[in-house]
């Protein structure tokens, strides 16, 4: 089954298993982690799923939709060009088989 | 019935038949601070609905679309204003919400409308600046809210007054479970002139698209129809009024009786963002929300049976002390966490980033700015009123000029 590794400022992480098709959003609400909200549902509306990537599981993502993009530019902490993607629009299975990401600090 | 204790929990109706409506108008707080603890999800006959009051609870329902439907039968919403996206699910709600959702994005928010934010706001203010005191709500949120609305929309020959009459009386007729005709002829004269409002727009837009909401569903890639955007237009006119007019008040009254907070946000000007967030929080303009059950189902200790009709209480959840601390207290500096004030999941508030920039970016500085010594005039009292939808009745403020 597709792992998130989720890591936390606080040096501490959660490795949720996430069933194929499962958003890192959707996975982490349902799964009890800390720091992702995901106030829309998954609509890429709200930007409370913001995650920064780890860089080398950034290969073979897909690429930042528009919506995404507008929303990433909305995000509670700093954007990163290379990193920062929408929990809500990675999904296991499809865009990855593992992939390691950090919560950022704030997400409202 | 009192508060039925004697049932084991998992299996009990707890009914609260102590709430009394009137009480939940003038301050549904400490109402909602006992059925938070005694029983948080309650029948409540007063309401003729099961209350929903805990933070958990509600945002476990607003994540479970398929048993908690938006789709509730016998809903006076739908008799008044026809079928909108606000009471559909799953595909066909996404495709109504993709089609008007084009103009509420945050980039639409900040490049087309916020400019004409600033032109209403500048223009309300002209025309009160002299006169040293106003009320308001009536004198600037409720017509800011009207004038934004309508260019959103796209009815720019309708005046705001126009709106904000048939923005009440279709919300009195959504209301209207004591089935009075007067209130049933008075909302359906207003949703025929939106229908006729509409009929002019309609062929206009068609023929000349623009960034407006009719416009983006009338040339959103799977258009909807007529019928669609007539029951979309008129849930917007109901809905997008109220809940920034309300915010609106509720934070410029944080302000004034919290000088602290204020002096802080004068000099930071950044921070009325977060004002605007913290009111939204503490005064929730959308208090309560239907939901009805598709199956049998237990929800925070009460066995609900299928097609129950619910009350999510998010005025309630937004002062859950489960979730924050010393909730009713009005501070900026609480440490940030996701409130429930725009709904969550697929209904989360399609207006939210128009609120986020007509109210916390744009009217809140520029009326603490143009208003010099804004304060309580002290004329009248303050009141606010509502639990469904809460907000402020009367505000009469003074300023130095």
């Amino acid at each position: 089954m597709p792992k998130i590794i989720y890591n936390h400022a606080d040096g501490t992480h959660d490795v949720v298993d996430a069933p194929a098709g499962t958003s890192v959003m959707r996975a982490a609400v349902t799964g009890g982690v800390a720091g992702i909200v995901g106030e829309c549902g998954g609509q890429a509306m709200c930007a409370t799923c913001h995650v920064y990537v780890r860089p080398e599981r950034l290969a073979g993502l897909p690429a930042v939709s528009e919506d995404e993009d507008e929303m990433l530019d909305c995000a509670a902490a700093g954007r990163d060009s290379e990193r920062s993607r929408l929990g809500c629009q990675l999904f296991a299975g499809e865009a990855f088989d593992e992939i390691e990401v950090d919560v950022p600090e704030s997400q409202s | 019935m009192a508060l039925d204790q004697e049932l084991s929990p998992a299996h009990s109706t707890r009914s609260a038949d102590w709430v009394r409506l009137d009480d939940l108008h003038d301050d549904p707080y400490p109402v909602y601070a006992r059925l938070r603890d005694e029983a948080p999800v309650a029948w409540v006959p007063a309401a003729n609905r099961y209350l929903v009051t805990r933070y958990a609870n509600v945002h476990h329902v607003d994540n479970d679309p398929e048993t908690f439907s938006a789709d509730e039968t016998g809903s006076l919403m739908k008799r008044v204003m026809g079928h909108s996206l606000l009471r559909k699910d799953g595909a066909s709600h996404a495709r109504e919400r993709k089609a008007a959702g084009v103009p509420l994005r945050p980039k639409a928010v900040k490049e087309t409308w916020t400019p004409l934010f600033r032109r209403n706001a500048e223009r309300l203010l002209v025309e009160m600046r002299d006169a040293g005191e106003a009320e308001l709500v009536s004198q600037f949120a409720a017509p800011y809210a009207a004038a934004n609305l309508r260019d959103i929309i796209g009815l720019p020959e309708v005046s705001p007054e126009d709106l904000t009459a048939w923005s009440q009386a279709m919300m009195d007729g959504t209301g209207n479970y004591a089935d009075d005709p007067t209130v049933w002829a008075r909302s359906e004269a207003a949703t025929q002139a939106v229908d006729d409002a509409l009929a002019e727009a309609l062929p206009r837009l068609r023929a000349n698209p623009d960034d407006s909401m009719i416009s983006a569903m009338l040339h959103a890639e799977d258009p909807l129809s007529p019928a669609e955007i007539s029951a979309n237009v008129k849930v917007t006119i109901g809905g997008g009024l109220n809940e920034p007019r309300d915010v609106l008040g509720v934070a410029v009254w944080a302000l004034l009786t919290h000088p602290e907070q204020r002096t802080r946000v004068l000099t930071d000007p950044r921070l009325f963002s977060v004002v605007f967030d913290e009111a939204v929080r503490w005064t929730s303009p959308i208090g309560m929300y239907p939901r009805q059950t598709t199956r049998e189902v237990e929800l925070g200790g009460a066995m609900l049976p299928a097609g129950a009709r619910l009350g999510v209480v998010v005025g309630s959840a937004n002062r859950d002390p489960r979730q924050f601390e010393d909730p009713d207290a009005f501070d900026i500096d609480r440490p940030r966490k996701a409130h429930l004030g725009f709904g969550s999941g697929a209904h989360y508030c399609l207006g939210a980033w128009v609120a986020k920039a007509s109210v916390g970016q744009v009217a809140l500085p520029m009326l603490f700015d143009q208003l010099p010594g804004l304060r309580l005039s002290g004329r009248r009292p303050v009141r606010a009123g509502g639990w469904v939808f809460r907000g402020l009745l009367d505000l009469p403020v003074a300023w130095d000029h």
